[in-house]
């Protein structure tokens, strides 16, 4: 192995070699005080941080190589099919990894002085160093088999971190609801990858997409547009962003201000050939942008909480982000992203600042800050407006929709199936189980 | 059908039913401007005890800490047994069966002490828990049996679910925050100057829209209400006579109603009280208005069925388990009271009834109350300890010769160690306290604020206007910062709120976005360091402009046009205020050449709290402005002239200096410099020596309680480390604020000087032998009491029940409307104390100590009916300790009782960091003999 490939390698699994051992010696019963955990956080993302900038090197210096490619062979192989584990950092990956890396270092960092004392403490950054891993393996795999790992990682510690004060139902409730949708629209993914393995014998990405025939390929780039719609938040799944916010600040700001946000992304960026060979592909990803992004700064706009607010800014940004990737324009939506993801983490870590800088900036001022929102209105009529709010207000009823005529319906469906097969099991159960369990005196009538 | 105008009277029982109910409602305002009060106030008119029993029915809430926390207290020694006999010896004993007595029953069901049962967990401990472990002895498995046995099935209430609340919530309490909105929101919610009804109606009846489940027909509901012109009380009325035909169901209904989300209804009725109270934006806020709004979606939702959707009965719950529970209880009691299972057969039926209703009674929050008392006890029986020690062998003596300065602080709990520091530093000073307003009520405007403010404790409403100018020669520089911080806010304000909007956001982002990295990396990696650029780069460009007040006052009448304010104070007023701080000070002659006055606030970052960690007395602001003016009132002639005929000799070599401590960087900032008669530079030159000093010791003490600061730190970096702290973006713990605060000693400080008291004691001065009347201990209670017991009570709440009484941990706050903070997204607006901010407090009632005879003190107590019901009702405890004898007494119920304990030598210790270094947690009482002054010592 080449020195920039053995560096790869250790930058995609340091964050998870120290989930796995310090998740081992948990479980062990042994647990490192706060100092211990912090100072490993730092020196972890300090090297990957370090490694990445040296495979930048490799990849922009002159005479750089276009892409660091590790094979590690099959993980298995059934018939036709096979688990390749590929590594490759090329400049898109190189983009994502950077940002990853650097700030998880930062949000490491911050939340080594925030979540101090914590009970939570150590359950926190084993997951951020989880969530690390994830990222980087789905940045940094060579085929969908591998980033299909990785997403599902960042997917369920960005559920665990959501419900992360699991002493209240509210957190748990709604990561229950965030990682519903997030199992809905994986399906997606899982299909897709299917689908690659079935018509082009791979799925991966240098040599999967040129073996596709048309229809095929448009099935493909929907299914993967599905899966990057519903990490990414686009309409018509944004209602599981607001309730995201449940988790610590550091969490909230790395997770939808940075970088799980910008995964769907990620993913469009990987299927953009094949996107681009779709007029119907592009076309839906552009409308599904334009939704979102309009979506997003009406809803943001009727929200009067500053992380709410500070997600549909975010997400409004993803939309246009979208846009760009349905017209073709990649490097602009990748330089979007990484302004995106640092404007609004920096914006989440203040968040608490709100109160502070909006007096600094009335007393700056000198006067009343000026209202906004005049323009909507001056321009709209009374009806329009009294409906567009309310719209806004709901968050374009999206979530509405979402419980009465899919969840609801559906939970109807499996309480009728259950009452069947309750009514006809009924027989084959013993009468009247009681519910008090022995103790005491049944034993002692034993003696 | 509907009648279309209700019964005045029906009109004035809906009145009379939402202003009973809103008592209960939380008291806090905007979160910009936190005061510590009480968050019992309403209950005030009941006796402590009581109170807290009925607000933990009421709200569901703690009253004290859990029995396993007092027992671990107990088990450390933080408390004894004796405290415990102590504290059961004042409840009424009497025999219950042959041999045994209620006091002993009660004794043996604290220690050794018996367990708690519930119905969730009791199969699993009978099967394999520590009941289990229990029943491997034949003697105790049939003592439980016989106690089953006799144990009746009876019913008990079961917790009533209100799902409608569940339904209607995340609408509501969005409704709430756009409603309420400072400038959050770009949007802000159409119609809302119309009121929070009105607006809601508006916005829900138009046609078009989608509604969730359970509130669909909403639109048509309002759009009825509009068709009959209804009034909010209308449809408050309308929604309670459809579900209630009873009147006088109707307070338990709203009560009921209001408590679903008190944070929200409270801030509504706050503001309703006081609309100027919101920072940006006055709102016509009612509570009848958030009612008939909360009505009108409940009433729609249970028209909908929302509320039969009733969850399953908790298969953990049931009567069987309830059952088993309850024998547990009585099987425990017995088994501590070494009770066989033939003694219990052999109990009659009445001996039984009296023997279980007597363990019953005792339950678990009855012991709570018990070893609470006892903890306190504890407390009172050290800290009365040590004050009399100290004052018996310290005894009291009188330094030689003029001091070199008198330094006045605020009475805060926090100063004390700044106080102790500086006698440390420079034995030749002397320090005073006093509430920090410094006598002067004004409401102030310095020249970077856009609006004034009241300075002064929330119970007084200013009659007098301050404003800062500046110098002449420097009016220029004002007019260049006033245009470029202007510059600033407007560039500052504009690109957030661009970028959160859709086409300036994409220009903020994509082309800019990467920018945001530099201030990313410097706050979170050097923090201390960026906020020095930071503030070079403010020095450089916007440079500040010396200034003066606004103090004269030519004539009388001048009232100034705003707000029926006098502008500034004429000269008698002048003389009043000084006089008011120095004469119960006991402060008439002696004076120093140089006298300070250090207003005290906080500074920290990224924290919502912020305010509630400035100074208590001067409405939750800094109080510098306050010392400032005090100082520049102190040293005019006219003024000196006045005093002097009411008998205060200030020298004419004597300048008062106003100045500002910041008690989370313990930075120290002196005012007016300027005006300082050069005489005076040697003066100045030495306090501001022993100042520098002693924050740098100020901070080290308190760098002790931090965990993340190393315990062998030096003076040098402990203030290099609180400094980072107030600047520190992901700092929760920017300062520990009163976390500490336990008692408030009212005396010379001749009592405590040279004691350590660990931060812990509001220090007032007041010299019982210059107030023969009592008149100036009134004046000083009135103003002191009220800040000292909020602050002791809202410490006390938030701690023992941090979740409901407290605003719970920091962490998931999210700002809303610049308001208040929510959990998460969508949550009731949380109110009170967040955990990292008293998650050191010892929770006591504060302990007054007061340098006077108990004669004179009830006196006090009488002449005021507030201080009267706190101390009647408990909720401060009151000792005196004589001014000529030392002797202390105790205020109990029924008299004063003398302090009879042993009194030992407090432990000596050279220097306060002797006795803290290494130290984390609350420390005992000690004597600090500074070295500088152990010769004289020696020699008395």
């Amino acid at each position: 192995m080449s020195g920039a490939q053995t560096i790869l390698v250790f930058v995609v699994l340091a964050p998870g070699a120290v989930f796995a051992v310090l998740g081992l010696l948990w479980l062990a019963g042994w647990a490192p005080g706060e100092r211990v955990l912090s100072r490993l956080t730092g020196l972890t993302f300090f090297a990957c941080t370090s490694g990445v900038a040296v495979l930048a090197w490799r990849l922009l210096a002159p005479g750089g190589v276009p892409a660091v490619v590790v094979t590690f062979g099959n993980w298995f192989a059934i018939g036709r099919y096979h688990f390749p584990l590929v590594l490759m950092v090329d400049r898109l990956s190189l983009a994502f990894l950077a940002l990853t890396a650097v700030l998880s270092g930062l949000i490491g960092q911050f939340s080594a002085t925030y979540l101090h004392q914590e009970p939570g403490f150590l359950r926190f950054f084993l997951l951020l160093h989880l969530f690390a891993f994830g990222s980087l393996l789905a940045f940094a795999s060579g085929s969908f088999d591998l980033l299909a790992a990785g997403w599902e990682i960042v997917g369920i510690t960005s559920v665990l971190l959501i419900a992360f004060f699991q002493l209240r139902p509210a957190p748990v409730e709604n990561g229950l609801r965030v990682f519903g949708i997030y199992r809905a629209c994986d399906i997606g993914l899982f299909v897709a990858i299917f689908a690659l393995h079935h018509w082009a014998g791979t799925a991966s990405f240098q040599r999967g997409f040129p073996a596709l025939r048309g229809t095929h390929g448009t099935l493909i780039g929907l299914l993967l547009l599905l899966a990057a719609a519903g990490k990414a938040a686009q309409v018509p799944f944004s209602g599981w962003l607001p309730r995201a916010m449940e988790g610590p600040t550091p969490s909230s700001a790395i997770f939808y201000g940075a970088i799980s946000i910008h995964a769907g992304a990620y993913l469009l960026l990987r299927a953009q050939p094949l996107l681009a060979r779709s007029g119907l592909d592009s076309g839906l990803v552009i409308l599904l942008g334009a939704a979102t992004a309009i979506h997003g700064t009406l809803a943001g706009r009727a929200s009067a909480d500053t992380k709410t607010s500070l997600a549909y800014a975010t997400l409004s940004q993803v939309g246009i982000v979208f846009i760009e990737i349905g017209l073709g324009w990649k490097w602009l939506a990748v330089a979007h992203i990484l302004g995106n993801a640092m404007v609004r983490t920096m914006q989440y870590l203040r968040a608490p600042s709100m109160l502070h800088d909006y007096h600094q900036m009335h007393s700056a001022i000198g006067s009343e800050l000026a209202p906004t929102g005049k323009q909507i209105e001056e321009l709209l009529p009374q009806r329009v407006q009294l409906w567009l709010y309310r719209w806004a207000f709901d968050r374009g009823h999206l979530d509405t929709m979402l419980d009465r005529w899919i969840i609801r319906p559906l939970l109807q469906l499996s309480a009728y199936l259950a009452k069947t097969e309750r009514s006809g099991t009924s027989g084959m159960l013993p009468q009247n189980i009681s519910p008090i369990p022995a103790q005491g005196r049944a034993e002692q009538g034993g003696h | 059908m509907l009648q279309a105008s209700p019964q005045p009277s029906r009109q004035a029982k809906l009145q009379a039913a939402i202003a009973e109910a809103a008592q209960l409602l939380p008291q806090q305002g905007p979160i910009g401007s936190f005061v510590h009060h009480n968050t019992l106030h309403h209950f005030e008119a009941l006796p402590f005890e009581e109170a807290v029993k009925r607000a933990a029915q009421l709200f569901g809430a703690e009253p004290y800490m859990s029995e396993a926390a007092y027992r671990a207290e107990l088990a450390r020694g933080r408390f004894q047994l004796v405290d415990v006999d102590a504290a059961l010896d004042r409840e009424p004993d009497f025999p219950i069966l042959a041999r045994l007595s209620r006091g002993a029953l009660r004794r043996a069901m604290i220690t050794p002490g018996v367990r708690e049962f519930d119905a969730a967990t009791i199969v699993w401990r009978i099967e394999q828990g520590d009941l289990a472990k229990d029943f491997r002895k034949p003697a105790l498995r049939t003592l439980f049996e016989a106690c089953f046995d006799r144990t009746i099935a009876h019913e008990e209430e079961p917790d009533q679910p209100r799902p409608v609340d569940e339904i209607i919530h995340p609408w509501l309490i969005r409704l709430c925050s756009v409603f309420l909105d400072q400038g959050t929101a770009y949007w802000p919610m159409p119609h809302r100057e119309q009121g929070f009804y009105e607006s809601t109606r508006t916005l829900f009846s138009s046609r078009g829209g989608i509604f969730p489940q359970y509130l669909v027909g909403l639109d048509q509901e309002f759009r009825r209400q509009q068709d009959l012109s209804f009034s909010a009380a209308d449809a408050v009325l309308d929604s309670l006579s459809s579900q209630a035909g009873d009147e006088a169901e109707w307070p338990e209904i709203i009560q009921a109603e209001l408590l679903a989300l008190p944070g929200w209804a409270g801030l509504m009725h706050r503001l309703e009280k006081d609309p100027d109270l919101a920072p940006h934006r006055t709102l016509p806020c009612s509570l009848l208005d958030y009612l008939a709004v909360r009505l009108t979606m409940s009433r729609v939702a249970s028209r909908r069925g929302a509320a039969e959707i009733t969850p399953e009965e908790n298969p953990l719950k049931t009567q069987e388990r309830r059952r088993l529970s309850r024998t547990a209880r009585v099987y425990d009691a017995a088994r501590v009271l070494r009770f066989s299972a033939q003694e219990i057969k052999g109990l009659t039926d009445g001996e039984w009834a009296t023997f279980s209703s007597e363990i019953k009674a005792f339950h678990g929050l009855e012991r709570r109350r018990i070893l609470h008392l006892a903890y306190e006890r504890a407390h009172e029986r050290e800290i009365l300890r040590g004050l009399a020690s100290h004052r018996k062998y310290r005894g009291l003596f009188d330094a030689a010769g003029r001091p070199a300065a008198q330094i006045f602080f605020c009475i805060d709990e926090r100063e004390e160690s700044l106080r102790r520091a500086l006698e440390e530093a420079e034995p030749r000073v002397e320090t005073y306290g006093a509430a920090g307003y410094f006598g002067v009520a004004v409401d102030y405007k310095g020249i970077d604020d856009a609006h004034s403010a009241a300075f002064c404790p929330v119970v007084i409403k200013p009659e007098h206007a301050v404003v800062e100018q500046p110098k002449a020669e420097d009016s220029g520089l004002l007019e260049s910062r006033r245009s470029r911080r202007k510059f600033l806010g407007l560039f500052m304000r504009n690109s957030f709120v661009s970028s959160k909007t859709l086409v300036r956001g994409w220009l903020s982002t994509a082309l800019l976005g990467l920018f945001s990295v530099v201030p990313l990396i410097g706050r979170l990696l050097a923090p201390r360091q960026y906020a020095r650029l930071h503030d070079w780069l403010n020095r450089t460009f916007l440079p500040e402009p010396r200034t003066e007040l606004t103090l004269m006052r030519n004539t009388t009448q001048s009232q100034s046009a705003v707000e029926g304010l006098l502008t500034g104070f004429d000269p008698d007023e002048k003389a009043e205020r000084v006089a008011s701080v120095l004469r119960p000070a006991g402060l008439a002659s002696g004076f120093a050449r140089l006298v300070l006055i250090l207003g005290h606030g906080s500074t920290s970052l990224n924290n919502p709290h912020e305010s509630a960690h400035d100074c208590g007395a001067c409405g939750g602001r800094r109080g510098g402005p306050n010392a400032r003016l005090f100082a520049a009132m102190a040293n005019r002639p006219e003024v000196r002239q006045r005093l002097r005929e009411t008998g205060i000799h200030i020298p004419a070599d004597t300048w008062f200096l106003g100045g500002y401590h910041d008690t989370c960087s313990d930075h120290i900032e002196l005012f007016d410099l300027e005006s300082i008669p050069s005489t005076h530079a040697a003066d100045l030159g030495l306090i501001r020596k022993a100042l520098e000093e002693a924050r740098a010791q100020n901070a080290r003490e308190r760098a002790r309680r931090f965990e993340s600061c190393s315990a062998k730190v030096e003076a040098r970096q402990a203030l290099r480390h609180v400094e980072e702290r107030s600047e520190h973006l992901a700092q929760p713990r920017p300062e520990y604020g009163h976390c500490t605060n336990a008692v408030c000693i009212v005396g010379r400080r001749r009592l405590t000087r040279g004691v350590f008291l660990d931060r812990r004691a509001f220090l007032a001065s007041y010299d019982n032998a210059q107030d023969p009347t009592g008149d100036h201990l009134v004046a000083l209670m009135a103003g002191v009491v009220p800040v000292c017991a909020g602050i002791s009570l809202e410490y006390y709440f938030s701690f023992v029940d941090n979740d409901r009484y407290g605003c719970g941990t920091k962490l998931p706050h999210n700002v809303t409307g610049l308001i208040g903070v929510m959990d998460g997204h969508a949550s009731d607006l949380r109110t009170g104390l967040p955990w990292q901010m008293v998650e050191l407090h010892e929770p006591v009632r504060i302990l007054f100590v007061i340098e006077t005879t108990p004669e004179k003190l009830e006196k006090v107590i009488d002449a005021q009916a507030e201080l009267k019901q706190l101390v009647t009702h408990r909720w401060i405890r009151m000792a005196t300790i004589d001014p000529e004898s030392g002797r202390v007494h105790v205020r109990r119920e029924n008299g004063y009782e003398g302090f009879q304990e042993a009194l030992e030598r407090l432990p000596v210790a050279l220097s306060s960091n002797e006795w803290y270094a290494g130290k984390m947690q609350h420390l005992p009482m000690a004597w600090i003999q500074a070295p500088a002054i152990i010769p004289s010592e020696a020699a008395g």
